[in-house]
Parts: structure tokens; C-alpha cells; sequence
């Protein structure tokens, strides 16, 4: 799977190389959110931090275990994350246990 | 009525435990947004410590103290992209935007001939989020849970996107441009962060930015330049705009299909466990106001003379009047509104002086009104919608009166 990371990470490079004066980009910062303790954190924190930061699922608010369902499958149908079939529903109960609103749908 | 009290009592210390207790029940409240978030302790590149919702990609909220002024300084202006892969160097020499599909003359544009081959133009328009506020809705719709400031207001300068267009030439049938920015999926096959604007829909008031505020955009604001669209919430404001391609049919694009939509219906509204099933695009703002001095939990003195300071601003019809209430929205009185030489589509500032006589809590709340006659309801009496869009309620803050 060819990720642009990879052409991020050559222009990171060559910016570092750069010699245009005064203007050298940025550096953006790495801030920790921290993960509720529980069963399936770190397979979660592998799913989902590949792309964003936990801080977006916090920023959900409190949600029902179909929401929850329905936004992993959006992150593999439409967002193409590499989460396989099985790793679903980890992922689900993950997030519906420390950040559900008690309701099913 | 049991909830709605807590609702009220809780308004200061609104945070996780409110949120969670309203989705106990699936009986739609509208509340007042969170509105007790700290500033984060990590400044991003060219800003100041904002309210930080997230790193990669960044969301960092301005603090309500900030609309005090009309205008928001770059350094605090708020930050919203969708892709992870930022460019985090652009070279400015080499930048360029394309300008392709159904047009005469393909176009690449360095930022030096968007400076030297058009018309400049200013124009000070506020930027917000469709979302903004999000957190005053309940049950909790998905998105970032954002307080009162996900926008903001800028002088921006430019050359119009209609005269970029008339340089390339549109051919007979061109009706809609895809616009594209420089942020990037982890993966190829996602679907880029791109968005469609229908080119009847296109004014004079529209430019593609490369200042804001007098200096160069931040990164996080889109450097070297960015789509304006005055009046329009910002989610077509594309951002690093890099490309603008003309076609006839509407492009088939995630980004318009599935985000920034509501109900297609008069009252823009839905219930939870009855969703509307036709929607459209957010696009014009409405009438809002928010105050920015004093701010929640603030404490001022009996008879000392204390100055409400706030703006108001809407889709571009232009604030006639903003009023403030002292007693829970009982009474109004109107305030003082700044001379609008900033035109329609700028924050237009509001102060309103008054003494307090007794000690005690205090309910401060602002409510514009529009040259249309449109204005502000009660944010309990603003409507549900999915995506929790285009909150407008009458801003509130609670401040303790001391002796």
C-alpha cells in the first residue's frame, strides 16, 4: 500500500534542506490525549491513530454503540483504513465501553 | 422541566457530565455550548495557546475573550482541517494554482501573478465553522464538539475568482469548479478533501486570499493562499488552494454528498429518531451574536460601571441591532453598534455600559437582529439537526455580581 506519507516525509526532507531565508515552514506538535484504560486500547490506539489523533474520537461526545459501528465502517469504506473484518467489533466495544451513552442504537 | 433546570444550574460547569447525562434520554435540548474549556499549555506554529482539539490534523478553538474585538488576530484565528498530511513547507516561489477542465486557457498561477496580473481586492469577512457550537446540541450529534469559537474575522486581500476564471477563458456550459487544497489522506484511494461550487453562485466579494490581516496567512490558515466566500460558512474556504478545475456537471464528491448538510426543510430541522430524509448544503450564514466581555464566571463589582463587549454578524445582510438583557431575556435594551464602515460581512462590534446595584449571579445575554428583520431565537427554542449545523441560539454568560 503506497502511502503519501512516504512523499510527505521526501518533501520534509528536502525542506530541511532548503535554503530559502526566513522561510522555513512549520514543525507541528505532537500532544498526547489520553486513552481510557481497558480491553482492546492498544489495538484501537493502532487503528485509529494511524490516521488521526485520539483527540478527534474524544471530540465525538458520548455516543451510542451504532454510531460508534457506523464510524469505524465509514473509516473503512470511505477512508480506506486498513482495519480488518475481525478487528471491527474490538474496536466498537473499545469505544461504546469508555465513550457510549449507554444506548444501543 | 426537571432537565432543563439542570440544564440552567449547570450552564458554568457544562462540560463531559452535562453532555452525558442529556443523552440518558433521547428528548432533543438545546442548551448553551461548552463553554469552560482551557486554553492548551503547547502553542501550534504561528498561534498562540488555543483550545485544542486535536493535533493530527489540528482543531484549535479561539477563546471567547477574543471577541471582544471585531477583528480576530491571526495568531488566534480558529483551525479546522479534515486531512491528516499537512504540508508543513510550501515554497512561495514555486507555489502555483492550475486552473483547468472547460476553460479556454489552462492557467497555473504563482502566487507573484495572483499579486501583479489582477486586481487586488479587501474585503473583511467573518469565518465559521457550519459546526460551531456544536456542543449546545442534545442528543450529542458526531463532529468536533466545538464551544462558542470556531470562527472568526479577518481582513482579507486577494484577486477575485471571477477575474482568475475570465483570465482562463470559461467555455460555453461550464458551470461548476471543483476546488482542491494541498491536505492529503494517509491512504491514496481516500477521498481527497475537496469541494464543489456552482459558478452562477459566484460574487464579486469572492477572492482567493494571500493576506489576512495585513500579513501572510498562517500555514494552519491556509498558507500561501485560500478561498473566501463572504457570508457562506467556511467549509468551501478552501484552504492551500492549489487547483480549481471547471466542469458542467456537478462533481460526485464525499465532502458535499455526506458533510455540511441539513434538513431540506423549512425549519432546517429533524428529530433524532426521525431524520429527515432530504437534505442540502449549509452555505449562508445566519444572524448570531456572541459577547466576549464578560466572560463566564467572571466576577464584577456593584457600582462599578462594567462595558459588555461583543459582535454580531450574518450571512450579509448586515446587523441593524444587537440588544442586551440583564434578567434571563425578560427585558432588552439596545446597545451601541461600532459604525459598519467594516461592511456587511464583518463582525460588527457591540458594547452596552451599565452599573450593577446589588450583589448575586448575574445572566448577561446578547441577541442580534438583521437588516431583514431576522433574528436570534432562545437557544433552548433553536431546532435539532444530525449534524448539529448552524446554532444561532442568544448568547449567554453568568457572571457574579460581588459587593
Amino acid at each position: 500500500m503506497k502511502r503519501n506519507i512516504v512523499t510527505m516525509t521526501a518533501l520534509l526532507v528536502m525542506a530541511s534542506q532548503s535554503t530559502f531565508a526566513g522561510h522555513k515552514g512549520i514543525k507541528l506538535p505532537h500532544m498526547e490525549f489520553p486513552m481510557a484504560q481497558g480491553k482492546g486500547m492498544y489495538a484501537v490506539k493502532g487503528m485509529c491513530n494511524m490516521c488521526h489523533s485520539w483527540g478527534y474520537i474524544l471530540n465525538q461526545g458520548k455516543q451510542s454503540k451504532a454510531f460508534w459501528r457506523k464510524k469505524v465502517r465509514k473509516m473503512i469504506n470511505v477512508f480506506h483504513a486498513p482495519i480488518k473484518d475481525d478487528d471491527v467489533e474490538v474496536a466498537v466495544n473499545y469505544l461504546f465501553t469508555h465513550y457510549g451513552n449507554g444506548k444501543e442504537e | 422541566m426537571k432537565r432543563r433546570e439542570f440544564f440552567k444550574t449547570t450552564a458554568l460547569l457544562a462540560g463531559s457530565a452535562a453532555l452525558t447525562s442529556a443523552d440518558a434520554t433521547e428528548a432533543v435540548e438545546i442548551t448553551q455550548p461548552i463553554d469552560n474549556r482551557s486554553v492548551a499549555d503547547i502553542a501550534f506554529p504561528q498561534k498562540q495557546p488555543m483550545i485544542t482539539h486535536s493535533d493530527r490534523p489540528p482543531l484549535l478553538e479561539t477563546p471567547r475573550s477574543v471577541f471582544a474585538n471585531p477583528i480576530t488576530p491571526n495568531d488566534l484565528f480558529f483551525v479546522r482541517w479534515h486531512m491528516p498530511l499537512i504540508p508543513t513547507y510550501i515554497n512561495p516561489h514555486a507555489f502555483e494554482i492550475k486552473i483547468d477542465g472547460l476553460v479556454r486557457k489552462p492557467l497555473r498561477l504563482s502566487l507573484d501573478d495572483l499579486k501583479k496580473r489582477f486586481e487586488a481586492v479587501e474585503i473583511t469577512a467573518v469565518m465559521q465553522c457550519g459546526g460551531n457550537s456544536r456542543s449546545a446540541f442534545h442528543p450529542t450529534p458526531g463532529g468536533i464538539q466545538w464551544g462558542v469559537g470556531a470562527m472568526g474575522c479577518a481582513k482579507w486581500k486577494g484577486a477575485r475568482l471571477k477575474d482568475i476564471l475570465a483570465a482562463a477563458g470559461l467555455k460555453p456550459g461550464a458551470a461548476w469548479l471543483t476546488l482542491d487544497g494541498a491536505e492529503k489522506p494517509v491512504y491514496n484511494q481516500t477521498d481527497d478533501f475537496k469541494r464543489a461550487l456552482e459558478i452562477d453562485k459566484i460574487t464579486d466579494d469572492m477572492i482567493v486570499a494571500y493576506e489576512m490581516n495585513g500579513e501572510a496567512l498562517p500555514y494552519l490558515n491556509g498558507f500561501p493562499v485560500r478561498l473566501i466566500l463572504p457570508g457562506i460558512y467556511a467549509d468551501s474556504w478552501m484552504k492551500m488552494l492549489e487547483r480549481i478545475t471547471v466542469t458542467e456537471k456537478e462533481p460526485h464528491l464525499h465532502f458535499m454528498e455526506h458533510a455540511y448538510r441539513i434538513p431540506d426543510n423549512d425549519c432546517e430541522c429533524e428529530l433524532p429518531d426521525k431524520l429527515y430524509p432530504k437534505t442540502k448544503p449549509i452555505e449562508k450564514m445566519n444572524v448570531k451574536s456572541l459577547i466576549g466581555f464578560p466572560e463566564n464566571g467572571a466576577r464584577i463589582h456593584a457600582g462599578t460601571e462594567t462595558v459588555v463587549r461583543g459582535v454580531a454578524f450574518d450571512g450579509g445582510s448586515g446587523i441593524a441591532r444587537v440588544d442586551i438583557s440583564l434578567d434571563g431575556g425578560e427585558t432588552w435594551q439596545a446597545a451601541t453598534l461600532d459604525d459598519g464602515k467594516a461592511g456587511r460581512y464583518a463582525y460588527r462590534a457591540f458594547r452596552f455600559a451599565f452599573t450593577p446595584s446589588q450583589a448575586g449571579e448575574m445572566r448577561i445575554m446578547a441577541r442580534a437582529t438583521n437588516t431583514e428583520g431576522e433574528t436570534q431565537p432562545f437557544a433552548h427554542e433553536v431546532k435539532w439537526n444530525r449534524g448539529g449545523y448552524k446554532f444561532n441560539g442568544i448568547d449567554e454568560v453568568r457572571v457574579e455580581v460581588i459587593a
